[in-house]
C-alpha cells in the first residue's frame, strides 16, 4: 500500500505563520508614526481628502436628511442662509445682511450676489421660497418640519390646504423675508440647519426619492457619488462663492467602516483624518508624543444621565430622585471612558451654556444623598444595610451603549443609599418605544443631542409638560413643572440675552432641585489627522467640518491605494521575503 | 410529475408561510418604525406624519393586504418615475420601498444579491474543498499525527467566532503583509475577487472545519465496508480507493448539508460582511433589523426563505446525480 507523503515543511511553515500572526497581534500596543512631516504651508488646492464613518449615510436630500453622518455630507453640497463661525456664534453665509424687525417677527435676508448653485444657475430669493417650500410640504418626508411651525402659513401649507407658504415672501431678486406668527429666539438657529438650504431647481417643488443621488445646492463641494454603504465622492465647486475656496479637490467619504478597520486605514494613509476611533486606540494615541498635537477633543453638544419617572414609585417622591441626584457619583463614572466621558450635574453642556450658568448643577454628595432618602420616608442604614426601597427598580437601557456600563455603575452607587437596581437591556428601537409610553419605565439611560446650539433645545422638547404624551413621550421622566414650562416659553420669544440667561439659570435650578434627570456627563470624541492635513481643527457646532481644510502634498507619502497589488508590490515583496525563509 | 408540482407547492406555502410570520411578528412588535425613522429628537407631530406617509396608522391587515397584493403585478406602471417594482418580461414584483433608504426594495436587494452570491460561492468551495480534502486525508492517516492535527484544528476552526477568524486573518494578511484589501467591495470582477478572498476565507474556514470533521468521520466508516475492502484487494492505487471509492459516498451527507447551508451562506455573513464592509444582503439585513426597516426586512426574508427552499429542491435532484439508487426510485 502506497502512502500519502507528510510535508513536515508545509506544517512548519504553518505554524510559523501563525506564531507570527499570534505575536503581531500581541506586540500591537503602540501606534504607527504619523506619516510625513508637518510643515507650515500656506492654503493650496489640490489633493484627495479621505475620511470615514461607522454608520451610514442615509440620505443626502436636504429635505430628509438630519442624522450625523448626513449632515457632515450636507455640510459640503449645500450652504445655508445663516451657519456658524468658528466661534460658534450665528453668522450669515448665502445672506449678506440679515434684518430683524424690532418686534421679532420679520426676518429679512438678503443674498449675496454671484452666488452660484452646482448647476451653475445663479442663486437668486425664490430660490429660496421654493427650497423651503419643498422641505415642508406636506407630501415631504422631514424629519422635522415643526422647527419651523411659526413660520406664518405653516400649519396650513404643511396640512396641504394651502398652495404656498405665505409667510415667506419674495420681495425682491435677492431679498426673500420670513413673517413668524410669535417671536422665537429659536429662529436664526433652525435656520442655519443643512434642512433649511436651497436647492437647485432640479429638485423640484416636491420631494422626489431621487434627488438624494444627485444632490445638488450651492456649497463648496459637488456630489459626484453616492452609494449606500459604500462611498461618499464629492469634487470641488469651481464656481463657489468664496473665491479661491474650497482648496481639496475632491473628498470621499466611507461609509459603514468598522473603528479597527478606520485605525489600519489611517495609519498607511488610505484615511487622512479619523473621528471614531475606538477607546484602546484613542487612549494609545493621545498618549503617544509623536501625535502632540495632531488631534483635539471635540466639543459636546449632548447630555446624558438617568431619567426618573415622576409618575412612578419611588420617583414620584422628589426626595428619591434627589437623593439619586446626590448619589450618583460622576467622577467616577468619567473613569470608566477617560477623557470620552465629562462629567457634568448641567443639562447644558459648556459649549453652549451661557455665562449665567455656569456655576449651577448637580453634584456628588452621599450624605446629602442618604438624608434626602429619610426625608422620603426611606431612611437607609449604611451600617446594617437595612431600610431603603423594599423593590427593584428596573433601570432600561440599550444594549451595549454607554448607558449599559452608567447602568452598572449606578447600580452600586444607589446600592449605597437603599436603591436596588435591575437593568434591564434592549434595542434602541424597543427602548424608543418603552421609556416614550406612559408609566411604563420608572428609570433608564438618557441623552439628548443639541438640534441646533441653543439652551432651549435642553429643555423644550424633553423636560417640558407639552412634550408628556401617553405614547411616545420625549419626556421620559413625565416631569411637569409649571414654573418651568412658563420660563421656557418666555425664553423662547425674549431676545434679550441677559434675561435669556437668566431664566436659563432658573431652568438649570428647577432641573437640579428637582430632579426629574440626574444629570451625569456629556460624551465626546477625540479626532486625529495626519501632518500634511492643514486648516482643520473641531468646531465648536458644525461636526467634522473639512470645507476649507487644504492639503500638503508635498509631505503627504504615496498613498498605499485600497488594491495593493496594483500599487504596494515594493512592500508585498518585502513582507513575503520576511515570512518566507 | 406530480411530485415535482407537489414539490412546488410546499415549497410556495413555505416561503409564503415564512414570510407571513414575520410581517406579523414585525408588526406586532411594541416598537414605532416611523420613530426610529425620525429619530430621537423628531417631535411627536412630526413622527406622527412619518407614519401616516408610510402607511403605518393602518391596520394591520389592510398593510399585509398591501403587501401581498401589490408583490406580482401584471399591468404596466401607472407612474414609471415613482414605480418601485423590478419587471421581468411583463411581470412585475415589488416589495415596496425602504423605510429609511427611500430605495426601491428590489433595487437595494438587487444590488445587494451579487456580493452576497459572489462571497458565498467562494465560501462554499473553500469549505467543501478543504473540508473534502482534509477530511479525506484524516481519515487516510486514521489515529496519525495529521489526523490528530487535523482533528485538533478543526475544533479550533469550529470553536472561533466568525468575528475573531476575521479579524486575525484582515489583520495579518491585510494589514500587516498588505496581500489583501482590509475591507471593500472593489469595481472590477479582479478586485472582487481579490476583495473577497479575506470575508471567504473567514467564512469558509468555519464550514471547512464541520465539513472536516463530517468527511472525515463518514469516510472512517466508507472504508470499512466491503467493497472498499474489495477495491483493496483488486490491487486498485490508493487515490483510486480513497476518492472513487469511498469519497464519493462520503459526499451524500455533504450534499444535504451545503444544501441547506445555502441559504445560511446567503444571509448569515452578517459578521463577515460587516467586518470586510461587503455591501451584501447580510449587511443589508442587520442594518434593516437595527433600524425596523419592514420593506426591507420582509425583502430579504422572502429572499431567503426562496433560497433555502430553492437549496433544497436542488439537494434532492443532486441525489439522483450522486446516487444511481436514487434515480432509479
Amino acid at each position: 500500500m502506497r502512502s500519502i507523503p507528510r510535508r513536515p515543511e508545509a506544517t512548519r511553515l504553518g505554524v510559523a505563520i501563525l506564531g507570527v500572526a499570534l505575536a503581531t497581534v500581541a506586540c500591537e500596543a503602540d501606534v504607527a508614526a504619523p506619516l510625513g512631516p508637518r510643515r507650515e504651508v500656506p492654503p493650496t488646492q489640490g489633493g484627495v481628502l479621505r475620511s470615514a464613518f461607522f454608520t451610514d449615510v442615509r440620505s443626502l436630500d436636504a429635505a430628509t436628511a438630519f442624522d450625523t453622518a448626513s449632515a457632515v455630507i450636507e455640510g459640503l453640497i449645500y450652504d445655508q442662509l445663516v451657519t456658524y463661525d468658528r466661534h460658534g456664534k450665528l453668522s450669515p453665509q448665502l445672506a449678506e445682511s440679515i434684518e430683524v424687525s424690532p418686534d421679532g417677527l420679520r426676518y429679512t435676508f438678503t443674498l449675496r450676489r454671484g452666488v452660484l448653485f452646482h448647476d451653475g444657475a445663479p442663486l437668486g430669493a425664490d430660490d429660496v421660497k421654493r427650497s423651503v417650500e419643498r422641505t415642508l410640504h406636506p407630501d415631504t418626508p422631514c424629519p422635522v418640519p415643526s422647527y419651523y411651525e411659526r413660520i406664518v402659513g405653516w400649519g396650513e401649507y404643511h396640512e396641504g390646504r394651502a398652495p404656498e407658504l405665505t409667510g415667506v415672501r419674495v420681495e425682491s431678486e435677492h431679498v426673500v423675508s420670513f413673517q413668524l406668527a410669535q417671536p422665537d429666539a429659536t429662529f436664526l438657529h433652525v435656520m442655519a440647519l443643512p434642512i433649511m438650504a436651497p436647492v437647485c431647481e432640479s429638485a423640484g417643488r416636491t420631494w422626489t426619492r431621487e434627488f438624494s443621488r444627485r444632490a445638488c445646492g450651492a456649497g463648496p463641494y459637488r456630489l459626484v457619488r453616492f452609494e449606500h454603504g459604500d462611498a461618499v465622492e464629492v469634487e470641488r465647486h469651481d464656481g463657489y462663492w468664496q473665491s479661491g475656496k474650497p482648496y481639496v479637490d475632491r473628498i470621499v467619504w466611507y461609509l459603514a467602516m468598522q473603528p479597527f478597520t478606520q485605525r489600519f486605514k489611517f495609519e498607511r494613509g488610505d484615511l487622512d483624518y479619523i473621528r471614531e476611533l475606538g477607546e484602546a486606540d484613542s487612549l494609545l494615541y493621545r498618549r503617544s508624543a509623536a501625535w502632540q498635537g495632531l488631534g483635539e477633543w471635540e466639543q459636546p453638544l449632548s447630555t446624558f444621565g438617568v431619567f426618573m419617572n415622576a409618575e412612578l414609585r419611588p420617583f414620584d417622591n422628589r426626595h428619591v430622585r434627589r437623593a439619586v441626584a446626590f448619589a450618583l457619583d460622576r467622577d467616577q463614572l468619567a473613569q470608566v471612558r477617560p477623557g470620552h466621558v465629562a462629567p457634568t450635574g448641567r443639562m447644558t453642556p459648556d459649549a453652549i451654556a451661557p455665562e449665567a450658568v455656569r456655576d449651577v448643577g448637580q453634584r456628588h454628595d452621599l450624605d446629602r444623598a442618604l438624608e434626602e432618602m429619610r426625608l422620603a420616608g426611606l431612611a437607609w442604614d449604611p451600617a446594617t444595610r437595612t431600610g431603603g426601597w423594599p423593590e427593584e427598580i428596573e433601570y432600561l437601557a440599550i444594549l451595549d451603549s454607554f448607558g449599559q456600563q452608567a447602568g452598572e455603575l449606578l447600580q452600586q452607587q444607589l446600592a449605597r443609599i437603599g436603591l436596588r437596581v435591575r437593568i434591564q437591556l434592549v434595542g434602541f428601537p424597543t427602548y424608543l418605544a418603552r421609556t416614550g409610553r406612559r408609566r411604563t419605565v420608572p428609570m433608564g439611560s438618557v441623552g439628548w443631542n443639541a438640534d441646533y446650539p441653543e439652551p432651549s433645545t435642553f429643555f423644550e422638547p424633553i423636560l417640558t409638560s407639552r412634550a408628556i404624551q401617553d405614547e411616545e413621550s420625549q419626556n421620559a421622566s413625565f416631569f411637569s413643572n409649571a414654573e418651568l414650562d412658563a420660563l421656557l416659553a418666555r425664553a423662547r420669544v425674549t431676545t434679550d440675552e441677559a434675561e435669556r440667561g437668566r431664566l436659563y439659570r432658573r431652568a438649570e435650578e428647577i432641573v437640579r432641585d428637582e430632579a426629574p434627570w440626574a444629570v451625569a456627563y456629556s460624551y465626546r470624541y477625540f479626532e486625529l489627522w495626519q501632518p500634511y492635513l492643514h486648516g482643520y481643527r473641531p468646531h465648536p457646532v458644525l461636526q467634522q467640518d473639512v470645507r476649507f481644510a487644504w492639503l500638503d502634498r508635498g509631505a503627504r507619502p504615496a498613498r498605499a491605494g485600497l488594491f495593493p497589488w496594483r500599487r504596494r508590490s515594493g512592500r508585498t515583496t518585502l513582507a513575503l521575503a520576511t515570512v518566507l525563509p | 410529475m406530480s411530485w415535482l408540482l407537489r414539490r412546488l407547492a410546499v415549497s410556495a406555502f413555505t416561503v409564503w408561510a415564512v414570510v407571513t410570520a414575520t410581517f406579523v411578528v414585525f408588526n406586532v412588535l411594541p416598537e414605532d418604525p416611523a420613530r426610529v425613522i425620525a429619530g430621537p429628537q423628531a417631535r411627536p407631530a412630526d413622527v406622527a406624519r412619518i407614519r401616516e406617509q408610510l402607511g403605518l396608522d393602518r391596520p394591520l391587515h389592510v398593510r399585509y393586504g398591501r403587501f401581498f397584493g401589490g408583490l406580482i403585478s401584471l399591468r404596466p406602471p401607472a407612474d414609471p418615475a415613482t414605480d418601485s417594482a423590478v419587471r421581468i418580461g411583463g411581470v412585475g414584483l415589488d416589495l415596496g420601498v425602504s423605510y429609511l433608504r427611500r430605495r426601491p426594495v428590489t433595487e437595494l436587494l438587487g444590488k445587494a444579491l451579487p456580493p452576497t452570491l459572489l462571497l458565498g460561492v467562494l465560501a462554499l468551495i473553500v469549505q467543501v474543498v478543504v473540508g473534502g480534502v482534509a477530511g479525506c486525508l484524516a481519515a487516510a492517516r486514521r489515529n496519525g499525527l495529521l489526523d490528530w492535527g487535523t482533528v485538533a484544528l478543526t475544533l479550533i476552526g469550529i470553536s472561533a467566532p466568525t468575528f475573531l477568524t476575521g479579524l486575525l486573518l484582515q489583520h495579518f494578511f491585510a494589514r500587516t503583509l498588505g496581500w489583501f484589501p482590509l475591507d471593500g467591495y472593489g469595481a472590477t470582477w479582479g478586485e472582487r475577487l481579490h476583495a473577497a478572498a479575506l470575508p471567504a476565507a473567514t467564512l469558509g474556514l468555519f464550514g471547512a472545519a464541520y465539513y472536516t470533521r463530517l468527511v472525515r468521520d463518514e469516510m472512517l466508516v466508507l472504508l470499512r465496508q466491503d467493497w472498499v475492502r474489495t477495491a483493496w484487494a483488486k490491487g486498485l492505487p490508493r487515490w483510486r480507493v480513497l476518492v472513487r471509492h469511498a469519497l464519493r459516498n462520503a459526499l451524500m451527507p455533504l450534499v444535504t448539508v451545503v444544501g441547506l447551508e445555502l441559504g445560511g451562506l446567503v444571509g448569515g455573513a452578517i459578521v463577515t460582511e460587516k467586518i470586510f464592509r461587503w455591501p451584501g444582503i447580510g449587511s443589508l439585513s442587520v442594518d434593516a433589523i437595527v433600524e425596523r426597516d419592514g420593506p426591507v426586512v420582509f425583502g430579504v426574508v422572502l429572499l431567503l426563505a426562496s433560497t433555502v427552499v430553492a437549496a433544497n429542491f436542488l439537494v434532492d435532484l443532486a441525489y439522483a446525480v450522486l446516487d444511481p439508487r436514487v434515480r432509479r426510485r
